[in-house]
């Protein structure tokens, strides 16, 4: 039996989930010049939101189709105080600070958040049961869940909303000023501080529908997913080039297809039978980066400067 | 704490007599109530302070100090000696270069906070405080005295700005402090050798405190007493000496690095201090990367990880997947150095191209490439050669020239167990990486490393090949980290991969290793090594903290770079780098014998 079919759809519903993520990454980056490295940690306290909404706040028996609006938006809701709460408290005092300053207070920030939820949120010391939404369809040859539906349906409308906004709304042109140049900006008038608020914010909301749909498709969260996956977006944000939005799906979309094509097909090449397989995905997605990093250093997109946000 | 432009303040040298303390007192009574209160402190802890011997360290016996009550002793002679200086006592003057009150007010804080910290103990661990003797009682009011005579202190500022800036004026640091008489060589010598005995004194101390209690009172004292002395300028006028001798007390610490193991007589201690000079020598060679070139490695473990590995195969194990093969230690010393070289390179080269943020992020994924691979490579889900999660066990011992490591050795008189043996190894090696690491700063390169880490753009117009000098630096540092894990594979037995991660709550991982570089003072020698051991001894000693020590660490990073980003001991450059307030704040340039010292916390 073919499995290409499969492995593709499999490829890009984990690239999609890369993208949403990885948004967050390009749009601070591109404004800030940061590399927010508690993102990953913004995601996974997105997935502990959700799970309260739903385990502490809905009643039992509440039917999905309800919950999962509801629990986005508990989701969004944390995402987003902790990544504009980084930004005001962690961030903003270190702007102008020599560059090494706020990278080690983001590691500093991702350690903290991680060790927080893995103390204090009952049962998060272990993976967690998430809801999840199993009913499979069988498309052709490709099986997909409810889970894979609502995480392309979520990935296709935030990335059009996004799209949309950036390039009419009046903010999103504002956005687009502050990248090119703040200090220009904010002689126009523009309220850069406030710009820097909205893009970690859109971040944090990303990272939420990204971890909404995480949860919905695996199963279970635990305090470390942030860690890789937030990995992985950054790598998918570099792909496509940093700092650019479309890059940033497109590198996530390629990320997920590279890296589900070799765990599943490196070990036909001769001489490497033995590292195929999902214990090595991983290994695989970072020599992807260090290959980019190596010819394309500027990512698939390049720097398209007019469209950076 | 920082040195800003600050117009030239009046002499602190004598005191107006119209200055007024927080505390309505004749400033005589406030004087002499520090000494009677210091006395008091130190005389308290003579007497029994509870009834029964289950809290740690037997404090019920009167007559003879225990424990926790060694402290309040060291700290009540401490404030006691101080307030005997500001009297102007002959013999005791150089105690208060400044006679200035902050240094009063820090030890009578110390002995407060010890003494203070053990009577709450003994009531919290005991259940109440009917388990206080009158002699706890005592103490505690003891310790008040001095701290309501610090208070009564007249001090300038005083009232003109609020409580808080009263408050803040009476543990500030003078702005002057007098130079120092012109002394003779062996008189500098001298001290220097004073001071080495005192500090490894005091550093034994805490690596031998038995119980987390002990630890916490112990670095209260040494906290409150450091910084007495900083605020008396004594450290000031220490780090001159140490600039004027430089060659000598690099000797001197040595020296007591060496005479280490002879004290102790437990060779678990021992195993704590070869761990803390492990991990100090990575923090330093972390330190390279990090505090010299400004490169953001956060893979740094891996590099240890790949040396531990190499001598590990080559070590003649049973487990070593190349079994038969048993390089002697300098051939495999140099094989993980090499090694740890080679990967080094292959990292650096595509990334130091680029910005310095991708580095940070191809580095962390380099640190998990490491340790997935390695807990891959057990034949089953990848070619064998790490045997997966288990490791290479029975590593063997060392054995250079007839010196068996795995054996005690009496060597005049001392035993040193197993672990005092590779400790001296490791004192050796880390020898190695410090004469490495002030070379090279001093050196051409280095100078391009600051060059780099300060402008990367000025320096490559200045003619620097900013990839190249990046790529020494990046592969220096792995080197060095290769070499330490070397000798970390034979300590510890065995090879497994969980040490080797990002972040975990037992060192070393890279998080520990970035934490000790920035906590100690980037860019430092001391720096490192002070907060490697700092971290290490923290968990170590505290138990209860062992679950919550990366969440401490996690924010502690996050202040540190708030408020003290230049980290304990400042490196004078980097300090100005973090603190960029204009050109008018760049100090005079200072030599040994001129008036005001504005060096902070020295070189």
């Amino acid at each position: 039996m073919n499995t290409l079919p499969q492995q593709l759809a499999n490829g890009l519903l984990l690239g999609s989930m890369y993208g949403l993520i990885a948004i967050g990454y390009t749009m601070v980056y591109g404004i800030v010049q940061l590399i927010n490295f508690a993102h990953g940690e913004i995601f996974m306290t997105g997935a502990f939101g959700a799970l309260t909404v739903y385990f502490y706040i809905l009643p039992d028996g509440t039917s999905m189709a309800l919950a999962v609006p509801l629990m986005l938006l508990g989701g969004a809701i944390v995402a987003i105080l902790i990544a504009v709460g980084a930004e005001r408290f962690a961030y903003r005092p270190l702007r102008g600070a020599p560059r090494l300053a706020p990278l080690i207070t983001a590691i500093g920030l991702s350690l903290a958040l991680q060790e927080v939820v893995r103390n204090f949120y009952p049962g998060a010391d272990r993976a967690r049961a998430f809801p999840g939404l199993d009913t499979t369809h069988d498309i052709g040859s490709v099986t997909i869940k409810d889970a894979d539906i609502f995480l392309i349906l979520a990935a296709v409308l935030c990335m059009a909303a996004l799209a949309l906004f950036v390039r009419r709304s009046r903010t999103g042109r504002a956005m687009q000023a502050t990248a090119q140049d703040p200090d220009t900006a904010q002689l126009m008038g523009i309220d850069t501080n406030r710009i820097i608020v909205i893009a970690f914010a859109i971040g944090g909301f990303f990272a939420a529908v990204a971890a909404v749909a995480y949860g919905l498709k695996y199963g279970n969260v635990d305090y470390r997913m942030g860690f890789l996956m937030g990995l992985k977006a950054f790598t998918a944000a570099v792909l496509g080039g940093i700092g650019n939005i479309y890059g940033a799906m497109l590198g996530g979309v390629v990320l997920g297809i590279a890296e589900t094509l070799a765990s599943a097909y490196i070990d036909e090449i001769p001489g490497m039978s033995q590292l195929g397989g999902q214990s090595w995905a991983n290994v695989w997605a970072f020599c992807l980066l260090i290959l980019v990093l190596l010819f394309r250093p500027q990512g698939l997109l390049g720097e398209r400067v007019a469209d950076r946000a | 704490m920082t040195e800003t432009t600050k117009p030239p303040a009046p002499d602190a040298v004598p005191t107006p007599p119209a200055l007024r303390g927080l505390i309505p007192l004749p400033a005589a009574a406030a004087r002499a109530l520090l000494l009677a209160g210091g006395i008091a402190t130190a005389a308290s802890a003579f007497l029994a302070w509870t009834w029964t011997a289950e809290f740690p360290g037997d404090l019920t016996i009167n007559g003879y100090p225990g424990g926790l009550q060694w402290l309040t002793f060291t700290a009540g002679v401490l404030t006691a000696l101080f307030a005997l200086a500001s009297y102007g006592i002959r013999g005791l003057g150089w105690l208060l270069p400044a006679r200035n009150n902050a240094p009063l007010v820090l030890t009578a804080l110390g002995g407060f906070a010890v003494t203070w910290f053990t009577v709450i103990a003994i009531s919290a661990e005991l259940g109440g405080v009917v388990n206080l003797e009158p002699g706890g009682w005592i103490a505690a009011i003891a310790s008040l005295l001095p701290l309501l005579g610090a208070f009564a202190l007249p001090q300038e500022k005083t009232g003109t700005d609020g409580t808080k800036a009263a408050l803040k004026a009476y543990i500030a640091k003078p702005d002057r402090i007098p130079a120092p008489q012109a002394t003779s060589g062996w008189v500098q010598r001298a001290v220097i050798t004073a001071v080495t005995i005192i500090g490894l004194g005091v550093f034994t101390y805490g690596i031998d405190t038995e119980y987390g209690e002990l630890f916490v009172g112990y670095l209260f004292v040494v906290t409150f007493a450091m910084w007495a002395l900083h605020t008396a300028g004594l450290l000031d006028r220490f780090s001159q000496l140490i600039a004027a001798n430089r060659s000598f007390t690099l000797a001197m610490g040595f020296a007591a690095a060496i005479a280490f193991p002879f004290t102790q007589t437990d060779d678990h201690y021992a195993n704590i201090g070869v761990n803390i000079l492990i991990f100090g020598t990575v923090a330093l060679g972390l330190n390279i990367v990090v505090g010299l070139a400004g490169l953001l490695d956060l893979g740094y473990v891996a590099f240890l990880g790949v040396g531990a590995y190499t001598a590990a195969l080559v070590s003649g194990s049973e487990f070593s997947t190349i079994s038969g093969v048993h390089l002697p230690f300098w051939a495999s010393a140099l094989a993980g150095a090499a090694a740890s070289l080679v990967f080094g390179v292959l990292i650096g080269a595509p990334t130091l191209r680029l910005r310095g943020d991708y580095l940070a992020i191809v580095t962390l994924g380099f640190g998990e490439i490491f340790r997935i691979a390695v807990n891959n490579m057990d034949g089953d889900s990848g070619p064998d050669v790490t045997n997966g999660p288990n490791g290479i066990a029975n590593i063997p011992d060392l054995n250079l020239l007839g010196f068996n490591f795995g054996q005690a050795h009496d060597i005049g008189g001392f035993t040193l167990g197993r672990f005092a043996n590779y400790y001296l190894l490791m004192v050796l090696i880390m020898a190695i990486v410090v004469l490495v690491y002030t070379r090279a700063a001093d050196s051409r390169i280095g100078r391009s490393w600051i060059a780099i880490r300060e402008d990367e753009t000025a320096a490559t117009a200045m003619g620097i090949n900013g990839f190249r000098v990046k790529l020494v630096a990046f592969a220096l540092g792995a080197a060095l980290a290769g070499l330490a894990g070397t000798v970390s594979a034979h300590v510890t037995y065995s090879v497994v991969p969980t040490p080797y991660q990002f972040a975990g709550s037992t060192p070393p991982n890279s998080a520990f290793l970035l934490a000790a570089v920035v906590l100690g003072g980037m860019g430092t020698v001391a720096g490192p090594l002070l907060g490697a051991a700092l971290l290490y001894l923290l968990p170590e000693k505290l138990v209860f903290l062992q679950d919550k020590s990366l969440l401490a660490f996690g924010i502690a990073l996050i202040l540190l770079m708030r408020f003290r980003p230049e980290g304990i001991i400042a490196n004078r450059r980097r300090q100005l780098e973090f603190h960029e307030t204009g050109q008018l704040d760049v100090p005079k340039q200072t030599t040994l014998t001129d008036e005001p010292a504005v060096t902070k916390a020295g070189a």
